[in-house]
């Protein structure tokens, strides 16, 4: 689903993420664990092309596309509908004065699927939303809500990825608990691929299958999560983890 | 007898109550408050620091109400560690940390800095040259400047990387002041705090040594938040019961939350000692809002 | 989503490049007022009956006025009043207004409910009609304009810095002062007021043409500066009636007013995208 080669991700020369490998297949969670100024936000946002001001190197595909080498058109079909962004904070991205319902439906449209007020019923109770959310506005919800509602979203929208950049770090812990929860199912459910970012080593440790440590742009280890969880290799990784309260 | 305490204090905005006949005092060991958004616990916090007015009832500063106590003494004596932000953008971080200091003691503004593991140099920085680390430890300086017997910390590492976050909590453990802490991250309050107070809807819901309160619940709310935190290596997060459920306005206010309501939980629960009469059983100390409480602690 | 879901949407900015020409020209026309008296072909105020209205040349760029006049002249001297009279009345109305502003958001209620509704007074006359009544009882000149503009200027700056100094009322570190026990007015002094004065350094540049369009209007009714002033609203109102005959009386001093007040706004919206990106204070 996404396969990255030897990327490296440059800002006016200096170079702030250099991921080697990277892959995510169907029905697999893969995280990029790092502190602030890691590089990983950096990564996740080079895969949807959303990093204009970069020079960028390297192999990226994501479903099927050349991230790199692809028209604005195509590269607009992965992020619009194939492989979906979900932020931290999502209700910054909702147009506050539409309501989710129309919102979901001009979505939905345009990326030719069904709008239909069941078809849109049917995706928000996938996420364990009540149905009725489709009538309010994007202030009227919480961020555990509006989290779930990103999801829904990008489900209906036919999404074969999720591409996650700290989805649940805004979050209270029981709201992030219902959040973890969504995903877990749609990965065994739907086979969806996730691709999250987090500096919260415990939560990834509890749904990846894999784990990159990046630090200062680099991946610093990575391998399987309950590998390098157990027996870090790295220094820094050994640091993370004793960090933990 | 202890510096600060609140009793049965209301707190709210515009006539608007968001925390209801709350008790509580600031006792030996560190005392934690622990909620989510929306709990109260900052409305709270500002109400100890005598920044809000309670609507009834009253906070002691010793045994006077803070309206009557001498509030030089009270700035000296209680002090905030708000988030890193809490620092003037526009001020070197050297005056922020010498802004209470009497002229001739501005000499202590470097020692404060070491003190907090600070290089003394950094003084002459703005907020935004420094790291949020940096700027976390100058916030804690500002704080000691006055010698404060007391604490009050607000999320003071929420913002941190986790690396950061611990050396910040282990500056914090190695003060030898008391302290009140304000979280919703439980790991940090088993770390600094004896006593702990779990805060849901604007009310006490469960209270008691920190270490056998997350060990063993006796509120159904504590039981979710301890269950919803990630552990290494352990099973994902468990949701239990539906978050988004708004708190009752009438009964217990968890009740639409909670996966064991019944019929009688829609009669306010008064707070109540576990263990019978002054606690027995491990139960030392212990006090829930709950008329479940018991079918918790047996689960 | 990115697709659908509007991320931060924009409203459309000038290019950078306006605010470095908004800039430049102001200083050519500070530099052109406060260097009139060297600059200048000729004096400002002397009469040369037999150059009447003659066509810009050669000897007189842009031509001469009805009483023979050179009009570049005039409008070079003219810059020294129409400036003098803006950064007076910006002066008096960001003075008054931000001090009594900030005073009102950082205290908040009973205090800042008086000073609003005082405020409020000010604004619910319109600016122009208070001003016309003002100059009217008041003898016509420099002096008057300024007094009467500003007192219906400053309660913008009154309201502007209210709500930004109430925001910043509530920022930590305002509450970590009062916890060290810091008295009210060295709060104000030392954290509300130095942090909330970018956006009224903003309205300042963005109100410099404003007022100078204003105090143009009152001279045009013949409210404001009287002859021999040279101010430029004064010159397109007495040579509002050539203006089919001798364009040259009214077209230059008028250029110079769109000029000023286009480089002042132009400069202003150029300090507000680049003080406040996601124009969150206003």
């Amino acid at each position: 689903m996404i396969e990255v080669r030897d990327l490296k991700v440059r800002y006016g020369g200096r170079l702030v993420a250099d991921v080697p490998e990277l892959d995510v297949g169907a029905g697999e969670c893969v995280a990029i664990v790092g502190e602030s100024g890691s590089g990983k936000s950096t990564t996740l946002l080079t895969l949807l092309g959303l990093t204009p001001d970069a020079e960028i190197s390297g192999h990226v595909r994501v479903c099927g596309v050349d991230v790199l080498t692809a028209s604005p058109r195509a590269l607009r079909e992965i992020r619009g509908a194939r492989a979906a962004l979900v932020m931290q904070s999502p209700q910054a991205a909702l147009s506050p004065a539409t309501r989710l319902g129309v919102l979901m439906r001009r979505a939905l449209r345009l990326h030719g699927r069904d709008g239909s007020e069941q078809a849109m019923a049917r995706a928000v109770a996938e996420v364990l939303l009540d149905p009725e959310i489709l009538r309010r506005y994007p202030h009227e919800i919480s961020g555990g809500q509006a989290q779930r509602f990103a999801i829904a979203l990008a489900v209906a929208l036919g999404a074969e990825a999720i591409l996650a950049d700290e989805p649940t770090s805004a979050l209270d812990v029981t709201v992030q608990a219902e959040v973890i929860g969504v995903l877990r199912r749609l990965r065994r459910e739907r086979g969806l691929a996730l691709l999250m970012v987090s500096h919260d080593l415990a939560l990834v440790s509890t749904i990846a299958d894999r784990v990159l440590v990046m630090k200062d742009g680099a991946v610093v280890e990575s391998g399987p999560a309950a590998t390098v969880l157990a027996e870090p290799a790295h220094p820094y990784t050994r640091e993370l983890l004793e960090a933990l309260p | 007898m202890t510096l600060l305490r609140a009793e049965r204090v209301t707190l709210g905005y515009g006539g608007r109550p968001v925390v209801h006949d709350v008790s509580l005092g600031v006792t030996e060991g560190g005392v934690g408050l622990i909620g989510e958004s929306g709990s109260g616990k900052t409305t709270l916090a500002r109400a100890f620091l005598g920044l809000l007015t309670p609507m009834s009832g009253n906070i002691y500063y010793g045994d006077q109400t803070l309206k009557k106590a001498n509030l030089r003494a009270f700035r000296r004596d209680v002090q905030p560690v708000f988030q890193a932000e809490a620092l003037d953008p526009r001020m070197r971080v050297g005056r922020s940390i010498a802004e209470a200091l009497p002229r001739a003691a501005r000499a202590r503004v470097g020692e404060l800095l070491e003190q907090v593991g600070l290089d003394p140099a950094l003084a002459a920085r703005r907020p935004h040259e420094l790291s949020g680390g940096q700027r976390q430890r100058v916030v804690i300086a500002r704080a000691l400047a006055v010698g404060p017997r007391l604490l009050i910390l607000d999320e003071p590492t929420s913002a941190l990387d986790v690396t950061v976050q611990a050396r910040i909590l282990d500056l914090l453990a190695s003060l030898e002041t008391e302290r009140l802490l304000i979280t919703h991250n439980l790991a940090v309050v088993e770390r600094l705090c004896r006593t702990s107070h779990v805060l849901f809807a604007g009310r006490v819901v469960e209270s008691g040594p920190t270490a056998r309160l997350l060990a063993n619940p006796a509120h159904p709310y504590t039981r979710a938040l301890r269950d919803a935190v990630p552990k290494l290596g352990g099973a994902p997060p468990e949701a239990r019961g539906r978050t988004e459920a708004v708190p009752a306005a009438t009964g217990c206010p968890f009740r639409l939350r909670c996966p064991l309501a019944v019929a009688a939980c829609e009669q306010a629960p008064a707070p109540r000692d576990l263990g019978g009469a002054g606690g027995t059983g491990g139960m030392e100390g212990r006090r829930v809002a709950c008329h479940r409480a018991e079918d918790v602690l047996s689960a | 989503m990115t697709d659908v879901t509007p991320l931060g949407r924009r409203l459309p900015r000038l290019p950078d490049g306006f605010a470095a020409l908004g800039a430049v020209l102001i200083v050519a026309v500070v530099l052109a007022a406060v260097l009139a008296p060297w600059l200048a072909p000729y004096p400002p105020d002397e009469p040369r009956p037999l150059e009447r209205l003659l066509p810009p040349s050669g000897a007189h760029w842009f031509g001469t006025d009805q009483v023979g006049r050179d009009v570049l002249t005039r409008i070079l001297y003219g810059g020294r009043t129409s400036l003098l009279i803006a950064g007076a009345v910006l002066g008096v109305s960001a003075v008054a207004g931000v001090a009594l502003g900030v005073v009102a958001g950082y205290a908040g209620g009973r205090v800042r409910d008086v000073i609003m509704r005082v405020t409020d007074v000010f604004l619910a006359f319109p600016a122009l009609l208070l001003s016309l009544a003002l100059a009217v009882v008041l003898q016509p000149g420099v002096n008057t304009v300024i007094l009467a503009i500003a007192v219906t200027w400053w309660p913008w700056y009154a309201r502007l810095a209210a709500s930004v100094a109430a925001s910043v009322a509530t920022r930590p570190y305002v509450d970590a002062a009062r916890c060290l026990g810091v008295p009210a007015p060295l709060i104000i002094l030392r954290h509300v007021l130095p942090n909330s004065l970018t956006p009224v350094l903003v309205q300042l540049s963005l109100d410099v043409g404003g007022v100078i369009l204003t105090s143009a209007a009152l001279s045009y009714l013949g409210l404001g500066a009287q002859e021999p002033v040279a101010e430029w609203g004064l010159m397109v109102q007495q040579g509002q009636t050539l203006f089919s005959t001798n364009w040259w009386v009214v077209t230059f001093p008028g250029l110079a007013i769109l000029v000023t007040a286009f480089a002042f706004n132009v400069l202003g919206e150029g300090l507000r995208n680049a003080l406040d990106p996601r124009r969150a204070v206003r």
